[in-house]
Order: C-alpha cells, then structure tokens, then sequence
C-alpha cells in the first residue's frame, strides 16, 4: 500500500488482474469434451474443438461442458415377435456420442445425469427398432445365417438405421458410432426343439461313425488279404518259371543218357528203389528175387528142421 | 527493493530526524510493516518458484503422457506421447499432463454365450446342474451356423497401442472392447458348424473371433492391439451325453480303424515273405535238380564203358548190391518160399505195426 509508484509492484498488480480477468473471461474445452455457450440461458455458441476460449462472464454468458467420448451403451434384453410370431429375446451394444452441443443442450442439460438421460432415450428407441426390425425378419434367420453370418449383420444394419432415422427426425445433437448385436436368445420352447434336434444329429453322427469305422476296417482287411493272395500267386507263377527253367537246363544234361537207355534205364530204377526203401519198411521175398534166388534148389521142409 | 523504496517514501520519512521522540509507535509500526513486507516477498518469490515446479512430472516406465494446451492436445499421434523421464509442462490453467498406463496387458472377457454361473462357482470350477429347458434371459449361448445351440466364453488379451485415442475419444474403452468381444463371438459362431467349434477346428474358431475384433476396433479406431485370445466351448450341459456318444463313437472308429490298418500290415507283410521264400525255395530247386542231373550225367558217363564190357554181370552186380543195401536199411524182412504143391501161399497183412510178430506166425501155417 505504501509502495504505489513502484513499476514493478505496478506490473505484479496488473498481472494479477489479467490472470483474474482471464478466469473471468477466459474458459478451456479439453481434448476430450464439447461444451456449449449459452447467454442468458439461451445456447448461442457450440465449441466442439479443444483449446481456449473467450465469453463473457457469469451473469451474462455460461458454459456447459459435456463429454466427447464415444459412450458404450448396452441395453436390456427385450422381447419382439418374429415375423412367424416367435418370441425372441435381443440385445444390442451401441457406441454413441454428443456430436451437437447445441442440439444436445436444450434436450438434456436439465436433467442432473445428461448422458444418463439421453441413454435412457437411446434405449426407448432401440427398443422401438429392434421391435420393428425383428418383426420383418422370419426366426429361421436368426437360427441359422445361411449367407455366412450376412443375414446378422444384414439386421444389424437395420436396426442401425432404424435408429439412425430416429436420430435424424429428433435432432438431439447424438450420433451413433457403431450398433451390434450382443445377445439373441430363443423362446424357450424353440431351444427346446434345437435340442431335440441336436439329439437326433448326434444319434446319426455316432452312428454314422460307427458304420463308417467297420466299413472301412472290412475294407482295408478285403484289399490286405486280396494283396496277400496276389503276392503269393505272383510268387508261385514266378517258382514255377524257375523250376521250368532248371529242368530246361537239366535237359541239356539229359543228352548223355541216351548214349544207351538201357542202362540208364536200369539205374534210375536201381536209385529209385533205393530211394523208397530208405524208411523204415518191411520187405516180402520170394527166391525168384536175387539174391534170394540162391535158396532155389534147396529144400525148405529140410531148412525148417 | 524494500531497501531503496524506503528513502524514496518521502511522507512519513522527513519527519523522522527532527521529531524522533514524537512517535515511537508509528516507528515501530512502520519496522513490522516493513519487515512483514519482506517476508510477503520472500513468500511470494517460494510461490512462484513453487508454481514453476509443480510443472515438473515424471512418466513411469510402463507410461506416456500427453500434454493438453488449453486443453488441446500437443502433436500428433506419436509424436503426442512423452516417453518415461522427467518431464516439465506449464501448470495448470495453461497445460495440464495426463499419464496414461500402456503398459501391462489389458483383459476383458466374454460370458454372454455362458450358461449362467455365478462368480463362486466359476471360481470352484463347478458346473451348476442345468434345467430341463434354456431360459432365455439367464442362460446365455450362441448360435452355430448349422444352428446348434453352444456355450461359448472367450478372453480377450490386449495392448493399448493408441492412448490417445483410447483415452481421449472412448469413455470406458475396455467396456467397448467387451462389447466388440461379444458381437465378434456371436458372429464367428454363426460362421462356423458345431464340430468345428468344439472338436475339429478350435483353433480356426480362435483366429475368426480374433480378426472379428481386431477388424471392428480398427474400425473405430479403438487404438488397441489384440495380443491373444482364448475361447473355451461347450455343448449345453443338457446334451452331454448326446455329445460324448459322437466322441466315443469317433474314437472307437478310430480304434477299429487301426486294429484294421495293424491286421492289413501283419496279413501284407506274412504275404510277401511267404512269396519270397516260395521264390527262394525254387530257386534252390533249380540248382540242386539242375546239378543232380549233372552229377547223374557224370556218373552216367563214367559207368557207361563198364557196362558196356559185361551189360548182365552189371546189372547183376549193381541189383545185388543195391538190394543188400535196401536189405540193411529194411525194418523187417520176410522171406517167402514157393509152397511145395505149387499153390499160392496166402500172406496176411495186419498193418498195425505194433506187434511184428504176428506175421511170422501167418507166413508158417
């Protein structure tokens, strides 16, 4: 107080009213937030980039801010009647944010929870689609999605822009980023008969298994022992070759015999009696037999006494 | 400064040399004023020095951090991030550091497919016994594309790749994540058939639920990283046994296949040895017959003169002697002479062996 012509006191001085002339006139939207101007409680400006910004002070002009962020939303699981009149249990996840500040101020700003409110209108008309979209489609294209998945993502894209008109006709500053489904879950009695079809389908399968094993096993066994005849038919007709070849050699060995048959006769019968007579065997003669031609002339009653 | 002010403060001061005794008070008063000043200043200086340093941080090594101008964030993409250090930024109405933790991996998981279970006995493992039917709001599954009804839970493994946008454009991120979890898995089994999910081509399953989320978060731009995920399937807990049947008739197929594939090789191999040795036994035929008849040629040969010399005598020598050999070799011999009246004897012959004195006793009537 009793420094009032110091410059530099000066400079502290005015350096403290620019910094409370800045809180007073100056307001930061971050990286993550949307706000909205009002003056005298009417919106006039929406600021949807971050950084700094200028307005007047409180009496006369306000900020809201709200959060940029996509929100993920899922809603409850509710019932729609397919197109045949089957009771099916949906639910989706939907990825929203506030894209107009201005739009959305007006609409939600009076309630204490915006987000919460305005989730809770998403909700009312995703139920509102969902019904609709569910109702155009028969059950059989929630059971089985015979394009590949295509007919789910095919109502997903319904749903999506049943809502999205929704959007359009009630301009409430929100945008949907992305709409899924979460859960599709059948009537009771509908599982019920998946069940008992599935059960059928096992039964088949296993039977199927069942036949195909021992099919396959005969198979494989029939061709093993056809493989097995044909080796050793082969390997007969090959012994035979081999055996037709030796005695065609021994043929050319044949020639010397013929120099005289007689006696070559005689000692092929001479090798083969000794041959047969190699074992234990029992011999008859009589004396016309030689040696035993020698006891003729003898007489036998004289031997026997 | 205090210090050159005070002579230049000409009011209370030109009073001070001639009235000294009149006001000790206000001296005195002017003495803490002007001490308290110093210490205002001192403070003042600390507070500043203060304000200064509080724009000091420091980003941990797991960390990035953003600096946000105003609240605008400064750079783009990578160059955004601070890496860990020492970090200094203005203070607060000016800058403001977020720290954002990439590091570590994120998990989210999803049960909507799941039969409904509570956290204890997830935790203990048990199955808790099902209901004659599937209620639709509590027992969760998915469809498959031959529209089987399955239960099928996944977890999903990832790595924050993009803090800003992950941070700066979703509110709960990794509630998103889930989300695109649940749709991916409800897509992928609509794409695939119930064996494929649960026996023939789990890992094939894995991978579709994996590219679903890893293409809807790069869709929206989620600035993840998908690292792993896992998926356990079952069938309902009301087909069990239906289900166990088809596994066991597999693998008894497989059984009888193999029992099959063992008696073909056994039945092949005996075949091709049998056949080999048939072709070796006849070919030591060969040789042998084809060198026996060689060595039966030889001695053909060499006999042949003799003979030749006396033909009778030979064969009467040969006979003789091939008959003692015979006679030597034989078990029995029986000698059996002409009856004297010239009739035929008659011999019985009992041809069990066993007792060999029975003959002699029909041969001497």
């Amino acid at each position: 107080m009793s420094m009032k012509r110091n410059p530099l006191t000066l400079i502290i001085g005015l350096l403290l009213i620019i910094v409370f002339g800045l809180l007073l006139f100056v307001f930061q939207v971050r990286q993550s937030q949307v706000a909205v101007v009002t003056t005298f409680g009417n919106p006039t400006r929406p600021i949807t980039q971050p950084g700094a910004y200028l307005k007047w002070p409180w009496p006369i002009q306000k900020v809201w801010w709200f959060d940029r962020r996509v929100q993920n939303f899922e809603d409850r699981l509710t019932e729609g009647l397919t197109q045949d009149s089957f009771n099916l249990l949906t639910s989706v996840y939907v990825g929203w944010r506030i894209s107009d500040p201005a739009a959305f101020f007006p609409r939600f700003a009076g309630s204490a929870n915006p987000i919460g409110a305005a989730e809770s209108l998403l909700d009312q008309w995703l139920g509102t689609a969902k019904t609709a979209v569910v109702g155009r489609h028969p059950l059989a294209d929630f059971l089985s999605t015979t394009d590949n998945g295509a007919s789910f993502v095919a109502i997903e894209k319904e749903i999506l822009a049943a809502i999205q008109s929704q959007l359009l006709t009630n301009n409430f500053g929100l945008q949907i980023e992305f709409l899924g489904f979460k859960r599709v879950q059948l009537p009771e009695s509908v599982s019920q008969q998946v069940f008992d079809r599935m059960t059928s389908e096992r039964k088949v399968l296993a039977a199927r298994f069942q036949y195909e094993g021992e099919a396959e096993a005969q198979r494989i066994r029939s061709t093993a022992e056809r493989r097995a005849a044909e080796l050793l038919a082969d390997a007969q007709g090959q012994a035979t070759k081999i055996k037709g070849e030796g005695e065609a050699e021994a043929a050319k060995s044949l020639k010397v015999f013929e120099q005289n048959p007689e006696l070559a006769s005689f000692i092929f019968r001479l090798s083969a009696l000794e041959n047969s007579l190699k074992e234990r065997s029992t011999l008859i003669f009589d004396q016309h037999t030689p040696p035993f031609d020698l006891f003729q002339g003898v007489s036998t009653n004289q031997l026997m006494k | 400064m205090n210090d050159h002010d005070h002579p230049q403060n000409g009011l209370p001061e030109p009073a001070l040399p001639p009235e000294t005794p009149v006001d000790a008070g206000s001296q005195a008063l002017a003495e803490a004023l002007r001490s308290s000043f110093t210490i205002v200043k001192v403070v003042m200086v600390l507070l500043v020095l203060v304000f200064l340093a509080s724009g000091l941080f420091t980003v941990g090594p797991e960390q990035r951090a953003i600096i946000l101008r105003f609240g605008k964030a400064q750079g783009e993409g990578e160059k955004a991030l601070l890496l860990p250090g020492l970090h200094w930024s203005f203070p607060y109405p000016i800058d403001e550091h977020i720290k954002v933790s990439i590091g570590g991996l994120q998990q989210v998981s999803s049960t909507v497919g799941w039969y409904a279970v509570t956290p204890e006995e997830m935790l203990a493992g048990i199955v808790p016994p099902a209901g004659p039917t599937l209620n639709p709001v509590t027992e969760g599954y998915v469809m498959t594309a031959d529209a089987n009804i399955i239960h099928s839970r996944a977890i999903l493994i990832y790595r924050i790749r993009d803090p800003i946008r992950y941070v700066f454009s979703y509110v709960n991120a990794s509630n998103t994540v889930q989300s695109l979890l649940d749709n991916a898995l409800l897509h992928a089994a609509a794409d695939f058939k119930v064996d494929d999910i649960l026996t023939r081509d789990v890992a094939g399953f894995q991978e579709e639920v994996r590219r679903r989320v890893t293409r809807l978060a790069d869709q929206q731009e989620l600035g993840i990283s998908v690292e792993q995920c896992a998926i356990q399937s079952v069938p309902p807990r009301q087909l069990t046994d239906a289900f166990a049947s088809v596994l066991k008739a597999e693998v008894t197929r497989s059984q009888v296949l193999d029992d099959a594939r063992r008696d073909e090789n056994q039945v092949t191999n005996k075949a091709s040895a049998d056949a080999e040795s048939i072709i070796n036994l006849a070919q030591s035929d060969r040789v042998r017959h084809v060198s026996d008849v060689a060595a039966e040629a030889q001695r053909f040969e060499k006999i042949l003169p003799q003979y030749q010399r006396y033909p009778a005598l030979f064969e009467v020598q040969r006979l003789t002697e091939t008959l003692g050999l015979v006679l030597t070799n034989a078990q029995e011999k029986l000698f059996v002479a002409d009856s004297p009246g010239g009739k035929q004897r008659q011999l019985r012959l009992l041809l069990n062996r066993e007792p060999p004195k029975l003959k002699t006793e029909e041969t001497k009537p």
